[in-house]
This record gives structure tokens, sequence and C-alpha cells, in this order.
């Protein structure tokens, strides 16, 4: 009951007047929250340390491009971004998934270095003058206000934390924990490790694909060098490590917090990225499990203690 | 005709060998840290960029030549590594397998901001009176700082590898890449082996941090894109080998130099990635590696 009436409170923010800056730090939260998801199902659940979402994002938001200036309507863009998100994936999974451990780490970080250049060179829509480094506005969005785009991002927020629950309580959560563990073992026992990882990774993808489309509605501008950019990999990777990688609630832990600095240090950026890379070290040095892992640590010790006293 | 198109090809062949050598300097440490520790040090382009806004501190406060002031940037960077190995690295080991590598992205996002802070986002570079302009190499002429940097790179190259063929630490790195266990049981001490792997890495990258700067304009997050081109050096020349690396930066420069020539400016940075990734994908233990 108690996520249902959440659900409607923060539906009904925008028409009650909620400030302006508190809608935006939310629209903010819940497309991160969806990235920091899915890069949980890779990282902490599949044994994908995957260094690359800055890809995925940056394709859905090209593919938005072309879908806006072929006068389509925006919806069909943030579909066609998680498509062409998810295909992107199936491609380079064969390849990459042959690279073992920290060799796909880094294989996944070469892909959005090159895939920038790509959009240096390639104009997919438009004249000689736009395009290329000077980037592409998004078009046909003109009517849309913070509303439709806080509403969209609650939306997407809400599917990826559910598919979450869905997709770790069914068959694949099971073959991805067996991954996650032994991949080795996995495949012994009968487990079809390309096949699972491989639909781990292009649900992700295209959930991805599809938060970035959304992120590129709201921002209207699209340039290659902050479409394939590594900060959209410390967003994921800080939320989920501060969080608690590899646990459900982790993400969502973890995107508060972050949003929260930005939210804190708005105005001095590098200030900002200073505080969160100290933070990151930290958390991984002295929490590795993040707080969700650690307040569930201190809580079982709780209860234990607890059984044990009531026992006597 | 012919004889044209040679003369045409030979100015993006040298530059391409000597940038090449730029690139293996960079790969260098990181090939050490990849080798010995099998971590992918996120950080090192960071750290080595750190260096070359360093050397420019020293260059415009007091004056002092950028190559003569690693007398003071290769102690100091060398002592950094140590710290960071033997304090945070070290312990980072032992809690999983990611988490090195997540510790190093922290380090890297810490040392760009931090250069962000003190010396602004702009555009810098480093000086030096003999370093400007273009020296001829019979058939074409080339700018001195590549040379230099190519130069650097041979002796950095020749002296590690001399370092690790007949010195005790040398060794004992070596010994401690190829066997933790065995390195252990016969007596060395891994961890101590391995803050000083990772302070060796840290001075070559000072070094390199400072031919760099010298060779082209850096911003506080150049770092990135020279992470992923030194990766593909040593992917591309196997691990472990320090001349491997050499010839793994020497292939890069010269894909870079020549899809610059047939292609276009834009294009060459698109095939170097391409290159990198497709060998990560077909050869992973690299072209040269067993």
């Amino acid at each position: 009951m108690l996520p249902v009436v959440l659900v409607a409170v923060l539906a009904i923010f925008p028409i009650i007047g909620t400030p302006r800056v508190w809608l935006l730090y939310l629209f903010l939260f819940f497309v991160y929250l969806t990235m920091a998801n899915m890069w949980n199902l890779l990282a902490g659940y599949s044994g994908l340390t995957f260094l690359g979402p800055g890809a995925l994002i940056g394709l859905a938001g090209y593919t938005l491009v072309i879908v806006t200036w072929n006068d389509l309507p925006f919806y069909l863009g943030i579909i066609g971004g998680g498509i062409v998100a998810a295909a992107f994936a199936a491609l380079i999974a064969v390849p990459t998934f042959r690279m073992r451990g920290i060799y796909f780490a880094i294989g996944t970080l070469v892909v959005p270095e090159a895939l920038r250049y790509v959009f240096y060179l390639w104009k997919p829509v438009g004249g000689e003058m736009q395009g290329g480094g000077a980037g592409y506005m998004i078009k046909g969005i003109g009517g849309l206000s913070l509303t439709e785009f806080y509403w969209l991002a609650l939306a997407i927020g809400i599917v990826s934390i559910f598919l979450m629950r869905i997709i770790l309580r069914s068959k694949l959560g099971l073959g991805l924990a067996a991954i996650h563990d032994s991949d080795r073992a996995a495949a012994s026992s009968g487990v079809d490790v390309f096949r699972l990882k491989l639909y781990a990774f292009v649900i992700a993808a295209f959930v991805t694909g599809a938060a970035g489309a959304i992120f590129y509605i709201y921002q209207g501008y699209i340039a290659p060098v902050s479409a394939f950019n590594i900060r959209w990999l410390m967003i994921c990777l800080l939320a989920t490590v501060i969080g608690g990688i590899g646990t459900e609630e982790g993400p969502i832990v973890g995107t508060i917090i972050v949003v929260f600095l930005h939210f804190l240090l708005a105005r001095y950026g590098a200030l900002s990225l200073l505080i969160q890379g100290v933070i990151l070290v930290v958390i991984m040095l002295l929490v590795p499990e993040g707080i969700v892992g650690l307040v569930r640590r201190k809580t079982r010790n709780y209860q234990s203690l607890l059984q044990l006293a009531t026992r006597r | 005709m012919t004889v044209e198109v040679l003369a045409g090809l030979s100015r993006p062949i040298i530059m391409g060998v000597l940038l090449g050598g730029l690139y293996a300097l960079i790969a260098l440490g990181l090939s050490i840290v990849f080798g010995v520790m099998k971590l992918i040090n996120v950080a090192h382009g960071d750290l080595m960029i750190f260096g070359a806004y360093f050397a420019y501190a020293l260059m415009t406060t007091w004056g002092i030549d950028p190559i003569l002031s690693l007398t003071m940037g290769i102690p100091l960077w060398f002592g950094l590594g140590f710290a960071i190995q033997k304090y945070v690295m070290s312990r980072a080991f032992g809690i999983s397998m990611e988490a090195p590598l997540i510790i190093a992205f922290g380090i890297s996002l810490i040392l760009q901001s931090l250069t962000q802070i003190i010396w602004s986002p702009y555009s810098r570079g480093l000086e030096a009176p003999y370093a400007l302009g273009g020296i001829s190499l019979g058939i074409t002429s080339v700018p001195k700082t590549y040379l230099l940097s190519f130069i650097a790179a041979l002796v950095v190259m020749l002296v590690l590898r001399e370092f690790l063929r007949r010195s005790y630490l040398g060794k004992a790195i070596v010994a401690a890449s190829q066997d933790k266990r065995g390195a252990e049981l016969v007596g060395i001490n891994t961890g101590r082996v391995y803050a000083f792997a990772f302070a060796i890495a840290m001075a070559t990258a000072a070094i390199a941090g400072v031919f760099f700067g010298l060779t082209f304009p850096f911003t506080p997050t150049s770092g990135v894109g020279f992470l992923v081109i030194a990766f593909g050096v040593i992917i591309i020349g196997g691990l472990g080998s320090m001349l491997g690396t050499f010839i793994g930066g020497i292939v890069l420069g010269l894909t870079q130099t020549l899809s610059g020539y047939f292609l276009g400016a834009a294009a060459q940075m698109l095939f170097v990635y391409l290159i990198v990734f497709v060998v990560l994908a077909v050869r992973p233990q690299g072209m040269f590696g067993r």
C-alpha cells in the first residue's frame, strides 16, 4: 500500500505547485535512478562491469534527434532510443563477452570514446551547419513543460524498480546470480551463460537508452562531448556503490545521495566532483557493501542479538 | 608517381613512429601496474596530466625548465605512487574484484577536479626554448617535441627493461607478476614489491606528463582519452614486456597518422579506438603475448 501512496504523491507534485527546482531535482533523481538500477543489474548481479553507459545514452539521444528531426513524435524517440541502445548492446555483446573480467571493463570503456568520434563525423540529419562537434537541438518538444518531463522520468524510474524486482525473482535472475558467483560453475550446471548475460545486457540497454532519451528531451540539446561522456558512468557508479552494489535498494539510496550532492554543491562544479570522488574511495574502502549493505548487516546483528536475548 | 606517393607517405610514417614513442611512454607505467597487479589503473592518465600541471606550475612560478623540473617531479610521483599503493590500493585488493578498479576511478575523479580547481579548466601547455620549432630528419621536418618524446620513451623503456632484468627489486617485481604465491614462498615481500611497482609506474607517469605537455596542449580531463590509448598500446604490445609496449605504441601511432593521411584528420582517432577494440575482442592477450 505504501508504495502506491508514495507514487501517487510523487505524481501529483507538479500539479500542486511544487517549486520548479524541486521538480527538476526529482526529474534528475528518477533518470539517474533508472540508469543506476540498470547498471546495478549488470555490475552487481550479472558480473558485467560495464564502463560504457555513455554509449547507450548517447546513442539514444541521437536516435531522439533523428526521430524528431523527421517530424515524428518525441515518444517514438524514447522508444526508438531504447531499441537502438538495445540493438547496439546486442551487437557489441558478441565481441565484448569474449573479454573476461577486467578486459570486458576496458573494452566497454573504449566504446563511448569511439562513438564520440563517429558522431563528430557523421551528420545523420540537417545540413552542413548542424551536427558534428556543434551538436543538435531536439525538435518537436516545444509544447512540453517540466511537468511532462517529470512524469516521463517518474514513469521510467518506477518501471526500472519493478523491472529489477521481476528480473531478480525470475529464472533469469537465478541464472544471473549463479553467473555472478562463478560463471564456470554456472555453465557446467547447465546455465547458458552467454544467453543470460545477453538478456540482462539488452534489457538494461533498452531501459538505460529510454532514460537517456528522456534526459535529452529535457535538455533539448545534444553534442558528442557531453553525450558520450564518462560522466554517465560516474553517476551510475557513484549511486550504485554508495548505496550498495548488488542490493536492490542500493541504487535508490545512492541516487538520493548523489542528487542531493548535486543540489548542495551545484555552485561549485569541480569541488562537487572532488567530494564525490572522495566519497567513492572512502565508501569503497570502509564500507564496500554500501549503505544498504551496512544497514542490513547491522540490523541482522541487532536481530540476532534480540533473538538471543528473548530466547533466554 | 610511386616516388611521389612514397615521399608523401614518409611524413605520416615518421610522425607516426615518433608519436608512437610518446604513446609508449604514457603506456609504460600502465603496463607495469597491469602486469604486476592485474589492475587497470584508470587514474594513470590523470596522474600523468597532474604531472604535466605540476611542471607547468614550476615553469610559470619560478621559470624552471619542464624537463629539469622532473628532478622534483619524479621523486614526488614516486612517493605518491608508493603511498597510494600502500595505504589505498593494497586494502582494495582484499575487498573484491571490482574494488581496485572503482577506487582507481575515484582517484581519477579526485585528480581531475583537483587540477580543475587549482589550474582552471582552460587549456595549458609546457614550453622550453630548445623544444620550439621543427627539425629536419632527411626527407621531412618534424616538430622537435615529437623527437624529444620519442628519445625519452626509448630511454625510459631501456632503463626499465634493464632494471627488471638485472636488479634484485626488478627481478622480484617480475617474479611477483608471474606467480604471487610462488614469489612469497621464496621470501619476496609482495606487498612491498607492489608498492615499488606502483611507485615506479607513477614516476614514469611524471616523465610522460612533461613530454606530453611539451607536445600537446592539455586540460584537466585530457587524461581519459590517453588512458584508452595507453591501454590500447599495452593490449597490442602484450602484457609485461617493455619492448612489446614500445612496439605497441609505434603500431598505434602509425595507425593514427596513416588513417589521418588516408581518411582525414577527423577519422584518425576513431580508427585508433576501433583497432584497440578489435584487438581486445580477438586477441586480448596481445599481438605479441603468448
